[in-house]
């Protein structure tokens, strides 16, 4: 048997990813194989004891069917000791392969190797963020073909699993601690067509949108991939200053959106609502802090703060110095995620908030004319 | 044993009995306050087969939906809910207390040949806990019914905005205890009124699995009880057990329900093995091949099922070393459940079978739970269980199982002893046309999930890819076919109830007491204690052409 498998499994290191059978999607990892031929050799199982059970049953129930007013027949056994030990070690020797191979193949899903290329994850309702060491951060995830890929995972609210068919892998995703899997992939797909990639599924039941959590797992040779990470990451450079908060805005604001309302309910922080009147001496800029103090006793001409923009940097990078009453001291920092270009684009969203949905903070004007598209990022 | 001695020929079956638990006493208060075992057990049934059709309704509903990708007919937060509910009440409602509450309630104290259970008070509180679970459901559904599946996990089923998720689990908190009670109740029968004869190794072997699944019941459904009470006290008074916002941990809520709800699974399989066991030895009028193998396959099934919960949890966050070990553990719950099928087989082997509905259930059962079994195997292994993990392929899985063993058990163990709990017998014909239906259905439904699993398709998913359609149809298309067998059977049962032929004592030709007693049983079940023979033993059951029956007559020809 083991050289079989081992015959089964060299087979389908190929060229290309496997294409789908009566059983098993297309493969595209080195698990996939491992984990394709067992499923063959299971079903092999499977299907021979079906079948034995299934005949024999059959055949007995006819050939042994009474008829009604006849004598019935004694002379069937009632045990017979070597059969049955013989049935209960078959099976038992049975399972003991099974698991071995099972579990050497479980060592190779579980064990990246030292080199791998990390991915960090954070899977929430409902939806993926996917962040490349670079810095760049995309919704479908993209990967480098003949590299092994380690996705470091967290959910920032419920359960989660992340589960890639082609490559047979699946691990969930648990909030407040953190989880990986790791795959390779040799197979560039391409990310140009609807049709390109592979899937990638939430697995854990999370709620309303959990059939919508899928997403493409884009596999691109090596430079096509360091391109992409690298425009990825400059995204925010690329877009003009006086376009910035409209475009940068929202798709920035999407990572506070858990905590800061745009519609003044009370989140897990203080809502963005009226934010800037706050700030700048408005109406609420006597609201108070933990530590006793005011916005307008901080922030202004010699104090602490020269300026509300001034402030609110701050707040976005070192948040706990001055927390608003009756908010813990959660929110992370900030600092090295988003740059200043960046906070520009928040401040200025924060200063027309009116121009977004208070639900969803997508932009609500349509762009000035010169751009036709406004999705473009 | 031949030498046994000879049984008392079956009472009075040609002429209608005048006196049997069903006219005993009238009036709903002589129902609902009955401390007889066969009422309770006839009020559990009629309970579970109603709680039955709901969740069966339920389950048509997210069938439809899944015709077609995205919407066919309701939103997602519906769809959500109906699932949820399917589970939950399949579950909690109806395969839990299917065998052990309704079949065994009626069964087991006649087939000890006592009057009653031990404890017959107990018993009746247990059916109105049941009826209370049920009514906190039905409040649930009023408050807004619940959306977190039937396994509660956290922190979703803390956080979720339904407002039905307490009131369920104070049902579910309830009806633990329906099931503790009636375990307990069921291990002291069995202990105290075997009579003076009934070794352990001469009960019959539904006993044997009646008395494991009690153990299970009393030692593994407190730990749900307190899991959920501790789900309530985080929801209600914002606790950190579970919910990491707070402190908690969620993987601990999965050991925790796991602990009981991998046990729970041989409540529901262990007592379906036992009719099992009944349904092919009576009907194939043969000793049962390998008594003892089967009895000890049922502990020992019952041992391992608190070993191996892990296995639930191989892509949880759990560590490596312990889904090893777990998935090791798993493995050996193979072992028995082959043991117990190679046995029924080859107690067909020279046998005489008749082939009627119950003994159809029997068989569909063998076949079915040969691929439930087997399947088992892949989601054990660990590397492809990492594949097929919490897709349709575990589905249809524990369907096969769930379903297409411990129901299917269920309904055979229904028609087997119906003409004994009734006095009816029901229309051979429509019977065996009607398992037919629900054994293709059955099997075009959740075969094509396991291939829906094997490809990719993830489980509880209102919306899908369109590649996936088409086994979605067919899956849906024999949902409605296993839909139509059932619906067959509800109608000819009632047809059967209405103007049914009056059922002689033995109608099958068994050889446990029950097939001693009138059918329906006397109020006391026997009018003078039975003598205990050899449950399996067939040799002085004749067939009388007057009665319709089979008599017992004792071995020098002379007729009690």
């Amino acid at each position: 048997m083991m050289s079989m498998l081992t015959m089964l499994t060299l087979a389908q290191a190929a060229d290309g990813p496997t294409p789908p059978t009566f059983w098993m999607p297309t493969g595209a990892s080195a698990h996939a194989s491992n984990v394709d031929s067992m499923m063959w050799w299971i079903n092999l199982i499977m299907w021979a004891f079906l079948v034995l059970n299934t005949v024999l049953t059959v055949y007995f129930v006819w050939k042994y069917r009474h008829k009604v007013g006849t004598k019935f027949r004694t002379d069937g056994p009632d045990h017979n000791g070597p059969l049955e030990l013989a049935w209960t070690v078959g099976p038992l020797l049975i399972c003991i392969v099974l698991f071995v191979f099972g579990f050497k193949g479980y060592l190779d899903v579980r064990t990246p190797p030292k080199e791998s290329y990390d991915i960090n994850v954070t899977a929430y309702k409902w939806g993926w963020q996917f962040k490349y060491p670079n810095g760049a951060q995309s919704d479908d995830l993209v990967i480098p073909a003949g590299k092994p890929v380690r996705l470091v995972m967290r959910a920032s609210d419920v359960l989660h699993s992340c589960y890639i068919p082609a490559f047979r892998v699946k691990q969930d995703l648990v909030p407040g601690r953190y989880t990986y899997l790791w795959f390779q992939s040799d197979f560039p797909t391409g990310m140009d067509q609807p049709t390109d990639g592979h899937h990638l599924f939430c697995t854990e039941y999370c709620g309303t949108g959990h059939s919508n959590m899928n997403r493409r797992v884009y596999v691109l040779p090596q430079e096509q991939f360091d391109a992409w990470t690298t425009k990825q990451a400059n995204w925010l450079e690329e877009i003009p200053e006086e376009e910035l908060y409209w475009k940068a805005g929202p798709k920035l604001y999407a990572r506070c959106v858990q905590c800061h309302s745009l519609d003044g309910t009370k989140g897990i922080g203080p809502s963005w609502k009226g934010i800037w009147a706050r700030v700048t001496g408005g109406e609420g800029s006597n609201g108070a802090f933990a530590d006793g103090s005011t916005y307008s006793g901080l922030i202004g001409a010699g104090k602490q703060y020269a300026t509300a923009e001034d402030y609110i940097r701050a707040s976005i990078y070192n948040p706990g110095e001055h927390l608003v009453q009756g908010f813990g001291n959660v929110m992370p920092t900030f600092k090295g995620q988003i740059n200043d270009k960046g906070i520009d684009a928040l401040i200025g969203m924060m200063k027309k908030l009116d121009e977004f949905d208070p639900k969803t903070g997508a932009w609500l004007k349509t762009p000035p004319a010169a751009a036709p598209t406004a999705s473009a990022n | 044993m031949t030498t046994l001695p000879a049984r008392p020929a079956a009472p009075t079956y040609d002429t209608p009995e005048s006196d049997n638990y069903l006219t005993h006493d009238k009036g709903f208060l002589s129902w609902i306050l009955t401390l007889d075992h066969k009422r309770i057990g006839v009020m559990y049934t009629a309970s579970v087969l109603l709680s039955f059709l709901v969740g069966g309704i339920f389950a048509l509903l997210v069938r439809t939906e899944l015709l077609t990708p995205g919407r066919t007919f309701i939103d997602a937060d519906t769809y959500n809910h109906f699932f949820t509910l399917h589970g939950a009440v399949m579950v909690f409602l109806v395969i839990i207390p299917s065998i052990p509450a309704a079949l065994g309630n009626f069964v087991l104290p006649v087939m000890l040949g006592a009057k009653d259970v031990a404890f017959p008070r107990l018993n009746l509180f247990s059916y109105h806990l049941w009826i209370a679970g049920a009514v906190c459901t039905v409040v649930s559904l009023v408050m807004g019914s619940f959306d977190t599946g039937w396994t509660f996990y956290t922190p979703y089923s803390t956080t979720t905005t339904a407002g039905g998720v307490v009131p369920v689990i104070v049902g579910v908190f309830i009806l633990g205890f329906s099931s503790i009670f009636t375990g307990m109740n069921f291990i002291v029968t069995i202990h105290k009124l075997r009579p003076p004869g009934m070794t352990w190794f001469r009960m019959p072997l539904f006993l044997w699995a009646l008395y494991s699944t009690a153990l299970i019941q009393v030692l593994a459904t407190p730990v749900l009880a307190i899991t959920l009470a501790l789900v309530a006290v985080e929801r209600i008074a914002n606790i950190g057990i579970f919910n990491p916002a707070m402190g908690g941990d969620p993987v601990l809520y999965q050991h925790f329900f796991w602990f009981y709800s991998h046990p729970a699974v041989y409540i529901m399989i262990v007592p379906a093995m036992g009719i099992i066991s009944e349904i092919i030895a009576v009907h194939s009028h043969r000793q049962i091949f390998g008594y003892r193998f089967i009895a000890f396959s049922s502990v020992a099934i019952a041992i391992f099922s608190f070993l191996v919960w892990g296995h639930h949890m191989f892509t949880s966050g759990q560590s490596s070393l312990m889904n090893t070990l777990f998935s090791a553990i798993s493995f050996s719950v193979a072992i028995p459940s082959a043991v117990k099928v190679f046995n029924w087989i080859c107690t067909l082997y020279k046998g005489s079978i008749s082939l009627n509905t119950p003994m159809l259930y029997g068989l569909a059962f063998l076949i079915l739970f040969t691929i439930g079994g087997l399947t088992g195997l892949h989601l054990a292994t660990l590397n492809t269980d990492v594949h097929l993990h919490d897709t349709y392929f575990v589905v249809a899985h524990f369907h096969y199982v769930m379903m297409g063993s411990a129901l299917i058990a269920m309904v055979g163990g229904l028609h087997h002893w119906w003409p004994k709990m009734t006095g009816r017998m029901y229309n051979e014909k429509l019977g065996m046309i009607a398992c037919t239906l629900v054994f293709i259905g059955f099997n075009v439904t959740f075969f094509t999930q396991f291939m829906l699993g094997s490809h990719g398709m993830p489980r509880r998913y209102y919306d899908y890819q369109p590649e996936f359609q088409i086994y979605h149809v067919i899956s849906t298309i024999g949902s409605y076919i296993m839909a139509g067998g059932f619906l067959l059977t509800a109608m000819y049962l009632v047809q059967s109830l209405v103007s049914g032929k009056r059922a002689p004592a033995n109608p099958w030709g068994g050889a446990t007491l029950e097939w001693e007693c009138a059918s329906p049983p006397p109020y006391y079940n026997f009018h003078e204690a039975p003598k205990v023979g050899d449950p399996y033993d067939f040799s002085n059951l004749h067939w009388d052409e007057r009665g319709e029956g089979y008599v017992t007559v004792k071995p020098p020809a002379a007729k009690a």
